[in-house]
């Protein structure tokens, strides 16, 4: 039973990289050495291209391939479904306590499994193209309500029925850790003016989403189905798709966001498997109206991933928590936002992100962004551990993190965080 | 003087790709052969891993620059390495120059008919962006979703609007585009979308420069040194399904009405082969803020065609004639608000111009104008009649400066529409 396996390696009750995780990432050993593949598992990180190297995939789909002596995991990602099944199968059993190969093996152990706290998280793939997805019913609501005055109007016609995305950036999404420079730019013209102001942001905002990392692509012109799209997805990461309010209001008609997002977008550096997270799998929720026939899925599902916010100003000891909501609120699921991204003919490839939109909740504590949270600005943000806010300070410090409770085990994402520097001059 | 060069390779005048354009891409000299830069001569390619190899560029970075399967590196250094290269090419196809003139094992090799090469994608891209800077689109387009008075957005004179495109579907030019199929508004009376073919495919007249060297995230680039940053410009097609982006464009932007395809020409023509070229830009007002103000504010005269040929006709009709020169707001201007936020350009990003229309009904950049939103035929001079494009259409779509005594052509930028699947 998947809740029994234990490794050799020391994992600490609670944690959020057990056996029954492996998520995977793209890591330095040390400074100077090469980018590759690793594993996460305790406190340490499994090197794949050592594991590769000596010889120890020898299952059909990865014995002669050379995905894991890559500075990326696009080439692994690109195999598909029963090559990530097989790596995982092998590296279950290479990693379990009654598995000599590894355990037994002190020269290639320890070569092999180095202290997290020693390598360096690079980016774990080559972004070929980002999507940002609109996929929360209740952020849609909140943010349409501040935008066109009422309740009932808040949402676009078009939102029950169109899973709707805009293309980002890729450049400038980032690992977490990164410091993330406040932007500057257009904003409306104040009352009664007719020109715009440029300036720094004074509405700087975090937005929490989730984002799935695509595996094997389609050609242009063809389509993925619905019912396909779970084995075009590779794995979950946590993303903070920070944005600049002020300059994204003044933009964003009649084209969608642009600058107002394109200055950083951080994801956190574990992907975590739709293997792994299959002891998480829930009910999604109901739609009304039903959804068109090529996004009607046989078998709807989601995961209950519970997701936290924390903000640390500069200087305060302790983060203070300012959301708790959870990815299984999404309407759209990952499979209907990608089989929508095909149904035209467009074409994805392995390592494409596409993130999840804003995740609210249905109540206050569950709030994805801080335009919601302080209502557009026009009510204070109570932190916990000393302080207020309705948007975002110079040095404040987000956090984001997500661990699934199992059944006497956690799997995590590890965090998402990232820290606002000053504009520069 | 350059007019004056003249190439010992036999180039027929009035062509695109006299001594003086060397327009820079990616081919295959044969089935199976790798992918590698080459350069545009007359009716022949110059294959600069050939040239490299042979030593004939100074230093170790150009060598291996040419020794890519996309022209994404030597983008990557910068306009003192690119005039450089100019002027080696531009001794070493000198009718004067014996190096590669009277070397006969050597010129063979590395000079080939461009009918046998395959053009491909000249640069791995990034990211793409198109922006929206020709305000006589901006209006005719604003005109039929708003109404004349509110044409213009409020923000139009000021930003240089843009959004991210899909990178991965754009194409070179002789790629067949297939008709999506998507959801379209709902139809009068009833509350939901349908889903169909699109039934308003149409094409968008543009022009797209290639990003040389990157800049930092966090850090910005002055419309002033934005030139430097620009390494040439393509032809490009942003085929468009009106009736499913008009549906889902509302809050977020076009996405699906675009991303199933986009096509560019293959031959990157240079910033210095279009100098003889450049005029002035359009007068702003209001007067552009700071950030975008440039000291020296150009354009470039470039005269833009596109023929529409139905499927079995022998003859394209020309529909449009326009001009690069009308764009509202230029590329430096473009490439500068790009990175005002911060937000980090990499060599071989692309940036589009957004639809080119003139000021008259004959050089509107898309059908969607020149039908009016479809409630206007447009006439084919040699038979036939369209609102939207038919499956079987070729749009064809051609670039070329007259200069004194030589021209400066981009080649083509075409596809055909397969019906949906």
């Amino acid at each position: 039973m998947a809740s029994m396996m234990k490794s050799f390696v020391d994992v600490t009750p609670g944690s959020q990289f057990p056996i029954q995780n492996l998520p995977y990432g793209v890591f330095r050993p040390s400074a100077g050495a090469s980018p590759r593949p690793g594993v996460a598992i305790g406190e340490s990180v499994l090197d794949l291209s050592v594991l590769a190297d000596a010889g120890l995939f020898k299952g059909p789909l990865l014995a002669k391939s050379n995905c894991f002596s890559q500075t990326s995991l696009n080439a692994f990602m690109a195999l598909g479904r029963p090559a990530w099944k097989e790596a995982r199968t092998t590296l279950q059993k290479l990693l379990s306590a009654d598995e000599p190969t590894l355990r037994d093996n002190d020269t290639l152990r320890s070569k092999a499994i180095i202290p997290m706290s020693q390598a360096k998280m690079e980016m774990p793939a080559v972004i070929g193209d980002y999507t940002d997805f609109f996929s929360s019913k209740e952020h849609a609501v909140n943010t349409g309500t501040l935008f066109r005055g009422s309740r009932e109007l808040a949402l676009p016609p078009n939102w029950v029925h169109v899973p709707i995305g805009y293309h980002g950036r890729a450049s400038s999404v980032v690992l977490s850790g990164t410091d993330i420079t406040r932007p500057r730019g257009q904003t409306s013209p104040p009352e009664g003016q007719n020109g715009p102001e440029f300036k720094p942001s004074a509405l700087l905002d975090f937005e929490l989403e989730m984002a799935v990392f695509v595996g094997p692509g389609n050609q242009l012109g063809t389509t993925v189905s619905v019912d396909d799209a779970a084995q075009h997805i590779f794995g979950f990461v946590i993303m903070n798709d920070w944005s600049a309010r002020d300059i994204q209001k003044w933009e964003y008609i009649p084209l969608g966001p642009f600058l107002g997002k394109s200055f950083g977008t951080t994801i956190s550096p574990w992907i975590v498997t739709m293997e792994a997270l299959e002891p998480f799998i829930c009910d999604a929720p109901e739609q009304d109206p039903p959804a068109l026939p090529y996004l009607t899925e046989k078998k709807r599902f989601t995961y209950d991933i519970p997701l936290q916010v924390a903000l640390k100003p500069e200087g305060a000891s302790k983060a203070s928590v300012i959301c708790n909501s959870n990815f299984k609120y999404l309407y759209w699921t990952v499979c209907q936002q990608l089989a929508h991204h095909t149904v035209n003919g467009c074409n994805l490839n392995p390592g494409d992100l596409l993130a999840s939109g804003t995740i609210s909740g249905p109540d206050d504590g569950s709030m994805g962004s801080m335009l919601e949270q302080s209502m557009g600005g026009r009510k204070d943000i109570m932190l916990e551990h000393g302080g207020s806010r309705k948007f975002l300070k110079d040095g404040d410090e987000v956090v984001m993190t997500a661990v699934c409770q199992g059944n006497g085990f956690n799997v995590g994402f590890g965090a998402c965080t990232g820290k606002i520097l000053p504009v520069k001059m």
